[in-house]
């Protein structure tokens, strides 16, 4: 079976810099799987990431989605379903609703099926933002709950891949928990394929995700994690 | 009434007044601007001096190569001011800028010359070159103010850049209000100068034309056709460059090339 995703020897160095942060790094997801990624701050977590939706540009090496490079791949049509949700999560000044929908405004994105308030009123319970309306500015938000939303709308284009950045990283425990809790669900309950980079111990209740560490320019299975 | 009065070199000079009293303003006040006043003047002087003789050279030999030369002269001339206000070191944009700058104003000063005036040959350099020349003069400025703005926003906002490029945005479509803005940022200045003109002041060319004895009703049809070229040309150049210097911000991937500075 095809996997959904395969790393082959990619490598990479920041532009000017003759360091590389990868050298020939090989990795592959299958469909439905979660992956955990940690690794001590500057490893290049986030960067792994980023080159897998192509917002950065490898020096050597390929990555295949379903099979295709990747760079075969219109980069709109890549990114509507392999989806990346950063750091410090983004909204632009307007409603919860605007927000949310941003995705359906994009071309590529246009004939999916738009959900309506029903549907968004119901996902917002789900990631614990009950409390949020639709019509209220999502830039006066908790970091928090921008996080969840973040991960919410980027659900909403239906990717086959979701990559998580640090979602945790500038959230309380209490938040923290929650975004735990929805990764745990979107991978149990709704068969998300998922690739999460974060340096906390995550250990969720229901389901053992693959955790690999990044060290030393490559990835490296955790054996002991499973 | 119609005689043109000449201004002697004494009278020239006595003008000069007027750079003293900059000077001491920069002066008592501490401006620090003495030195650029001083190189200001002996530019002026200089590059009209210049601009005089080879105007009055071109009027006499009439020929269509020189004519063409001065503009190119004037396009490339707007080109290195621009790239003296615009330091950005990522994205090659000077020559696309130049390219565009060159046959928007080209189009723009034939279309004057040759169909609102009326002129044979379009090139009669008494109406083309300083046609051409406001047209450089003007959208060179808004040229400058929207390439600025497009890669300070690209900059400033690059993560929300990200945020539409990760949720299936293409290029066009995440840097859509960076590039509505950087247009508009130049266009604006010229949009004003219509709203003030004949009200707040009196332009350049105009004052020109009635101090050398044309009649006010004519040198203001003159003055409309210019300022409707000028905001014409302005964003004709300014969306054709920034559509293309907004694509080289952007990699084969559609990533975003700019880093912070």
């Amino acid at each position: 079976m095809t996997p959904l995703l395969e790393i082959r020897n990619l490598s990479f160095a920041y532009e000017g810099s003759a360091a590389l942060v990868f050298d020939r790094l090989n990795v592959t997801v299958q469909e439905g799987e979660f992956i955990l990624v940690k690794g001590p701050s500057g490893a290049g977590k986030s960067t792994l990431l980023r080159l897998i939706c192509r917002l950065n540009k490898p020096q050597g090496g390929s990555i295949l989605f379903q099979g295709s490079d990747i760079t075969s791949i219109a980069p709109a049509k890549l990114r509507s379903v392999v989806s990346y949700v950063a750091q410090i999560p983004q909204m632009i000044d307007a409603t919860v609703e605007e927000n949310l929908l941003m995705p359906f405004s994009f071309a590529i994105n246009a004939a999916k099926p738009r959900p309506g308030k029903e549907e968004l009123h119901e996902m917002l319970r789900k990631f614990y933002l009950g409390d949020v309306t639709l019509d209220q500015s999502a830039m006066k938000l908790s970091i928090g709950q921008k996080q969840r939303l973040a991960i919410m709308r980027a659900l909403l284009q239906e990717p086959l891949l979701l990559l998580l950045d640090e979602p945790t990283s500038a959230l309380d425990q209490e938040s923290a928990s929650m975004v735990f809790s929805i990764m745990e669900r979107l991978n149990t309950d709704d068969r998300k394929t998922l690739i999460t980079v974060t340096h906390i111990d995550f250990k969720p209740e229901t389901v053992t995700p693959l955790t690999y560490t990044l060290a030393h320019r490559s990835l490296h299975l955790n054996e002991s994690d499973h | 009434m119609n005689q043109i009065i000449n201004i002697s070199t004494g009278q020239l000079l006595l003008a000069l007044v007027f750079i003293l009293i900059a000077q001491a303003s920069s002066f008592i006040y501490h401006l620090g601007l003495n030195r650029d006043i001083t190189i200001g003047t002996i530019r002026t002087f200089a590059q009209l001096f210049l601009m005089g003789y080879v105007l009055t050279f071109i009027l006499k030999t009439s020929n269509s190569f020189l004519v063409l030369s001065v503009f190119m002269v004037m396009v490339v001339s707007a080109m290195f001011i621009i790239k003296g206000r615009v330091k950005e070191k990522q994205i090659p944009y000077i020559i696309p800028t130049f390219l565009t700058m060159l046959v928007s104003y080209l189009a723009t000063a034939i279309f004057v010359s040759g169909l609102i005036v009326g002129i044979t040959p379009w090139w009669e350099p008494r109406y083309f070159i300083p046609a051409g020349g406001m047209v450089i003069g003007n959208s060179m400025s808004a040229l400058a103010i929207s390439l600025e703005r497009l890669f300070r926003d690209m900059r400033q906002q690059k993560e929300l850049v990200e945020m539409k490029l990760s949720l299936g945005a293409n290029y066009r479509e995440a840097s859509l209000d960076i590039f509505r803005n950087a247009v508009s940022a130049g266009m604006i200045p010229s949009i004003n100068a219509m709203m003030g003109v004949g009200l707040v002041f009196i332009p350049g060319m105009m004052s020109g034309q009635i101090l050398a004895g044309t009649d006010p009703l004519i040198a203001i049809r003159y003055q409309i056709v210019v300022m409707l070229m000028l905001v014409g040309s302005t964003a004709v150049s300014s969306v054709a460059v920034m559509l293309f210097v907004r694509r080289r911000c952007f990699g084969s991937g559609e990533e975003v090339l700019l880093t912070p500075l």
